[in-house]
């Protein structure tokens, strides 16, 4: 034997790394699977309480719409009697906005005979449905005439829908376009009017639900924050000593850490996808039980739920990594005969 | 900076005995564990030259600080003050890649308690080091079931350490330690758990590896047999070496040598 020199370790691929991540998560199917539920029982509650928010704020919203058209209607109903089979006319002044669409779909729904339509024509109803018209044609054989939108159409003035509509309610949806008489006849708005302490108390109200909701979240990231980490922690913990004698044998520390990378990786992915859908689900079905399938499925959106989903995601995967590499990397770090020992 | 061999031999002149190469030298090697206000002298000062192709045996009372003196020159541990060469180079000065290769390729560890990975089966134990070192998974399992057949456990490939008995876990330990082919053998009690039989066999494959190899062997022991079959013997008390001796001039039978 000659004298020998002391060489550098080589550096092996990363798909090494990934073939002990891959046998190791076999190996401990049952730890992996543990530490997984740890990942995804946080991110499904993380998941469940946004969405509970959300559901929540749109039952609200979805609930008061409800009893504003619920207004408007019977409004409607005490001046013209039954709408079904009834004809009524139109005066789109700009676009509409969601309790006018809602109006004119309740219409549809209590079986009006159709619209006169003056304005631009919602493509969502039947051809025939809605009849356009023109501004100054509006009126003429309907039973009521209603204003929508706020704006100005030229060539429309009230006289002449008054006229049209001889002596038939007109009445407007906004109430800035409300007139206090005209031609000896006063045009309604079906708009709600707020009263001063009626719009404090409903600031006041929207302002503390909006602190309980970022109360909420905070706690519920701080919960899930710490379960990610003590399920991660917990797993690299007791496999001090493996890092030691893999240490021992000649892993680099990047080795070890390119291994835990991967591993809280692919935990991480993995628990926060099942725990955002789980989580959604979960939510969508408690409250689907208290509040009805049909308000549920109205106050949900898709882009809020995608945004919770890509941020639940994130969050786990970035906690998972951290609690994972950061004590797998102090214990790569160490001399190998103390991180044999080393309890941290 | 580190210290090239002409600085070295300046510093300490190579070792006498037979002429022989020094592999590893421990130069007033120290190591105080502290845990809390605690403090533990586990090795007072140990200079020794170990010579290339030695087999060479560690005696002590428990808590005398084998295994700790077996951290310092295997590279595992930092002395807490002293230096330690391997192939004439101060290790403290050596990059965390340069060790890694050191504990890779240059020495073969059988610690005291195994350490084997639980969850691994005996033979991936094997194969764990040539995989470090960058063999390719068949060239690997190739060699782990010769190096298992040397140390009679080639029917127990597949079996985890926890299913294996104590004797057999320490062939295994014994067999991983000599997975890349080292040029050192650091063993821990290497026969503490072996039968009379296989406990010789041991022997026997240390003794062909040294033969054969010229590999160095540094076994801690109590066992009588491999004594008597080393070239050397150290006696470590609390801390430090007490005595040194080849084993023919040590009287055995007479009980003193403990
Ligand atoms: N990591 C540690 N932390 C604190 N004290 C330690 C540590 N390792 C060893 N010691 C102490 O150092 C001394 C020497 O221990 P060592 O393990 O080297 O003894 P040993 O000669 O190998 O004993 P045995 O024959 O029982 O294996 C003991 O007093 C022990 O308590
Ligand atoms: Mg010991």
């Amino acid at each position: 034997m000659t004298a020998s020199v002391i060489r550098k370790q080589v550096r092996l691929p990363v798909s090494v790394a990934f073939g002990v991540v891959m046998q190791g998560i076999r190996i401990r199917l049952g730890r992996s699977i543990v530490t997984l539920m740890g990942v995804m029982l946080g991110i499904a509650f993380l998941m469940s309480i946004l969405t509970g928010q959300t559901v929540r704020q749109g039952v609200g919203r979805e609930t008061a719409a409800r009893i504003e058209l619920g207004r408007m209607m019977s409004f409607l109903t005490a001046e013209i009697g039954p709408v079904s089979e009834r004809t009524l006319g139109v005066v789109a002044v700009g676009p509409l906005n969601d309790p006018e669409r809602r109006l004119v779909a309740r219409l549809r729904e209590l079986g009006a005979a159709g619209l006169q339509w003056s304005g631009a024509v919602p493509a969502e109803y039947p051809a025939g449905w809605i009849k356009p018209v023109a501004a100054g044609e509006v009126g003429v054989g309907t039973a009521a005439v209603l204003v929508m939108g706020e704006g100005r159409v030229p060539g429309l003035d009230w006289g002449t829908v008054m006229t049209n509509a001889a002596e038939k309610v007109v009445a407007t949806t906004r109430k800035a376009l409300a007139v206090p008489a005209a031609g000896g006849m006063a045009v309604t708005s079906l708009e709600r009017e707020w009263q001063p302490d009626e719009v404090e108390a409903r600031e006041l109200g929207a302002r503390r639900l909006a602190f309980r909701t970022i109360w909420i979240i905070v706690i519920s990231l701080l919960v899930t924050v710490i379960g990610i980490a003590n399920a991660m922690l917990m797993s690299v913990t007791e496999r001090f000593r493996e890092i030691g004698t893999m240490k021992c044998l000649g892993a680099l520390s990047a080795f070890i850490r390119q291994v835990f990378f991967i591993e809280a990786s692919l935990l991480g992915v993995t628990g926060s996808v099942v725990g955002c859908l789980v989580g959604y689900g979960f939510a969508v079905l408690a409250y689907s039980l208290t509040y009805g399938f049909d308000l549920v499925g109205a106050a949900l959106s898709m882009p809020q739920m995608a945004m919770h989903m890509l941020l639940c995601t994130v969050a786990g995967v970035v906690l998972s990594v951290v609690a994972a590499i950061y004590p797998a990397g102090v214990a790569s770090r160490m001399m190998p005969a103390d991180a044999l020992r080393s309890t941290v | 900076m580190r210290v090239n061999k002409a600085q070295f031999e300046a510093m300490f002149p190579p070792g006498t005995e037979g002429g022989r190469r020094t592999i590893i030298r421990a130069v007033d090697v120290k190591k105080v564990y502290r845990m809390g206000a605690i403090e533990t002298q586990a090795l007072r000062g140990v200079t020794v030259d170990i010579y290339e192709g030695e087999y060479l045996s560690i005696m002590g009372p428990s808590g005398s600080g084998k295994s700790t003196l077996f951290n310092m020159i295997g590279g595992l541990a930092k002395p807490t003050a002293g230096k330690v060469y391997i192939d004439q180079v101060d290790i403290a000065q050596l990059d965390h890649n340069e060790l890694a290769w050191l504990r890779c390729r240059k020495i073969g560890y059988v610690f005291q308690t195994y350490n084997l990975i639980r969850v691994m089966t005996c033979l991936e134990n094997v194969m764990l080091p040539m995989s470090f070192a960058g063999l390719d998974s068949e060239e690997a399992r190739e060699k782990a079931m010769y190096i298992l057949k040397l140390v009679g456990l080639a029917h127990r490939p597949l079996h985890k350490p926890g299913e294996l008995s104590g004797g057999q876990q320490q062939r295994c330990a014994l067999a991983r330690a000599l997975a890349n082919s080292p040029d050192i053998v650091l063993a821990d009690e290497p026969t503490a758990n072996l039968d009379q039989h296989t406990g010789e066999e041991m022997i026997e494959l240390f003794a062909t590896l040294r033969d054969e190899l010229g590999v160095t062997i540094i076994s801690a022991t109590h066992d009588l047999k491999m004594l008597k079959r080393s070239d050397r013997i150290l006696w470590i008390e609390d801390g430090q070496i007490v005595r040194a001796a080849h084993p023919k001039d040590v009287d055995f039978s007479s009980g003193d040598f403990h």
